[in-house]
């Protein structure tokens, strides 16, 4: 079905756009020619800056501004990486523009390699992707012989090209200086910041690094001005966002909202079709597993980075999870642990660590061999790592966690009383025909 | 896999990098395509062909899940356990292959040497979830114990593939 005001031309037109053509016929590289044709690099990044499009990958920075911080002195190679490390639990928005609408993708990357004066852009793509890597790859060949990529992009003497770099099953590898140090051919370790990537990123060189959503927006702001973009949603979070929701819902999927326009409720139960009937909304992970966890009383939150910052949790990268009063707040928050313990990359003590003992205390509290002490316990490991680590990961496993047993302190101190936390029956199918 | 293999492979694309070590991923990836693990003297290919040491070849191999420093069974099936997917029924899933199998549940190869059944972190596929992945293959669900065994019996069943890209 097609949508107004979407800022993703596959979404627009109602079907995917995996064919150059297609993609051309429904507006594509109109932004990239436009550009080229008429407007100065700063002129582009002022409009960047003016649409007031924030970073979708978790962070939420302003796109314009990062890319602002880049210095102008051209003595060193500067360079455009694409985040395309989608490995945050609950999103899978950035598969669907790779897959849909490969080359809005590859027109966004192209369009900030002009406004910072790159040559050279890469696309960071994650390892399990390699399915959505082929199609990636194939889109920029086919860019290429099309004269949209390589010498003399548009007949304007602009040089730009991209190269699609695999990654190999690593979700800190998503992290920006993890990526880069990846994509240098290195274990995928967080670096300490500053300097940052603006400055001294991928080989040292000035680097603007940003997701694939961000830079898939980029092309409609151009065509349709900055003005335009800005006009969507409140003032300090413009446009529209990618939010994928799964878990205890019907209909699981990505759908697109006007930032600021539409609730967390309205989210869940009119476009994703709510929960089974005689269930109700336990607990809500908004933007992926890492930020802190919201319960039904959360469910009128507009979504929009403010709203959601009120009422003590971030955007994120949109991945809202969602658990029914049939699940166990207990083993759910368990799972995350256990997920940031296995992707903790070791470099700090504190998250190396804390990570395991988080997961190993709260086992014992699943297994019924919790303490009531285990929650203060617990309470004094966030405290050791939080603020002590170099990148967010440690942050983001803290986040959940803390917050559960905040919200959902009975749940904790029941499953300590009562021994443990049994598992429960899983959301099935409904048909046969749901199932693969 | 030897070097001249492997460079072949990442000549046509040393001059897409200011700098040579960004070529050791991609030579460990391909390296893992003849066997579909590194051995020794793979690891000691890529860092022939790419002018790196052996011993930071391998640092780097280590750092990543979807290299493999062991020998694995003919396919790997990594089923997603993170939390989407245990809402919907991963666990389930998970025992039932290792059960099928014969592994324990943390995971293994089958003694028939064609499957190894692991853990993945969220493989981005939350919508079909729960999901199962064969090797790097496009990812599938939502499975069922029962469909996910047949999508496993379907793997056993099929020739090893030319190349093993995980």
């Amino acid at each position: 079905m097609p949508i107004l005001n979407s800022v993703y031309r596959h979404r627009e037109a109602g079907h995917e756009l995996t064919d150059i053509a297609a993609y051309q016929a429904a507006g594509g590289f109109a932004a990239l020619k436009q550009a080229l044709g008429d407007m100065e690099p700063d002129d582009l990044l002022y409009v960047f800056h003016r649409s007031g499009l924030r970073g979708r990958g978790g962070a939420g920075f302003p796109m314009g501004r990062k890319a602002s911080f880049l210095p102008k002195d051209a003595k060193l190679a500067k360079y455009v990486v694409c985040n395309a490390d989608e490995s945050e639990p609950g999103t899978f928005k950035d598969r669907e523009i790779i897959e849909m609408n490969p080359f809005q993708l590859i027109e966004g990357v192209a369009l900030a390699g002009y406004a910072i004066g790159a040559e050279r852009g890469y696309i960071y793509i994650r390892g399990e992707y390699e399915y959505q890597a082929r199609i990636l790859e194939q889109a920029i060949l086919t860019a290429r012989e099309a004269g949209f990529l390589g010498s003399d992009v548009v007949r304007s003497n602009f040089t730009f090209d991209i190269t699609l770099y695999r990654g190999a099953g690593a979700y800190i590898c998503g992290e920006e200086t993890g990526l880069l140090e990846s994509l240098e051919g290195k274990r995928g370790q967080p670096r300490l910041k500053p300097p940052f990537p603006a400055v001294a990123g991928l080989y040292s060189s000035p680097t603007l690094i940003n997701n694939v959503e961000t830079l898939s927006a980029l092309p409609p702001i151009v065509t349709r001005g900055a003005d335009w973009y800005a006009a969507l949603g409140p003032e300090k979070s413009p446009g529209t966002k990618i939010f994928s929701v799964s878990g205890h819902v019907l209909r699981p999927g990505n759908y697109e909202v006007v930032l600021g326009e539409t609730t967390l409720r309205e989210l869940i139960f009119e476009h994703a079709g709510g929960v089974r009937e005689g269930q109700r909304v336990k607990a809500i992970w908004v933007g992926g597993s890492s930020v802190p966890v919201l319960g039904e009383q959360h469910l009128d939150t507009p979504l929009d980075y403010e709203s959601l910052n009120a009422v003590g949790t971030f955007l994120g990268s949109g991945g809202c999870i969602v658990m029914d009063d049939s699940g166990s707040i207990v083993r759910a928050t368990l799972r995350l642990a256990s997920f940031y313990r296995h992707e903790s990359c070791g470099k700090c003590t504190p998250c190396r660590e804390g990570t395991g003992w988080i997961e190993r205390i709260l086992q014992r509290i699943v297994d019924g061999d919790g303490r009531m002490e285990d929650l203060e316990l617990l309470e004094s490991i966030f405290g050791r790592i939080s603020g002590k680590v170099l990148c967010a990961l440690a942050e983001g496993a803290v986040a959940p966690i803390a917050s559960a047993i905040k919200l959902f302190r009975a749940d904790f101190v029941a499953a300590i009383e009562q021994g443990g936390s049994p598992r429960p029956e899983p959301m099935w199918p409904a048909s046969p025909a749901e199932a693969r | 896999m030897t070097a001249d293999q492997i460079r072949a492979h990442i000549d046509p694309i040393r001059h897409e990098f200011a700098e040579s070590r960004s070529l050791v991923l991609p030579a460990l990836k391909y390296a893992q395509t003849e066997k579909g693990h590194l051995t020794r003297a793979d690891l000691e290919a890529v860092a022939e062909a790419t002018g790196f040491s052996a011993a930071f070849v391998e640092s780097v191999a280590s750092f990543y899940d979807r290299l493999y420093l062991e020998p694995t069974g003919t396919r790997v099936v990594s089923v997603c356990v993170t939390l989407s997917c245990m809402l919907r029924g991963a666990d389930e899933v998970w025992e039932h292959l290792c059960e099928r199998e014969g592994v324990s549940y943390h995971g293994g190869t089958s003694e028939d040497g064609r499957i190894t059944i692991q853990e993945a972190q969220c493989l981005g596929y939350c919508d079909h979830a729960p999901c199962i992945q064969v090797d790097a293959d496009e990812t599938i669900g939502p499975m069922t114990p029962e469909s996910a065994g047949s999508v496993v019996d379907d793997v056993r069943a099929a020739p090893a593939p030319d190349e093993f890209w995980r």
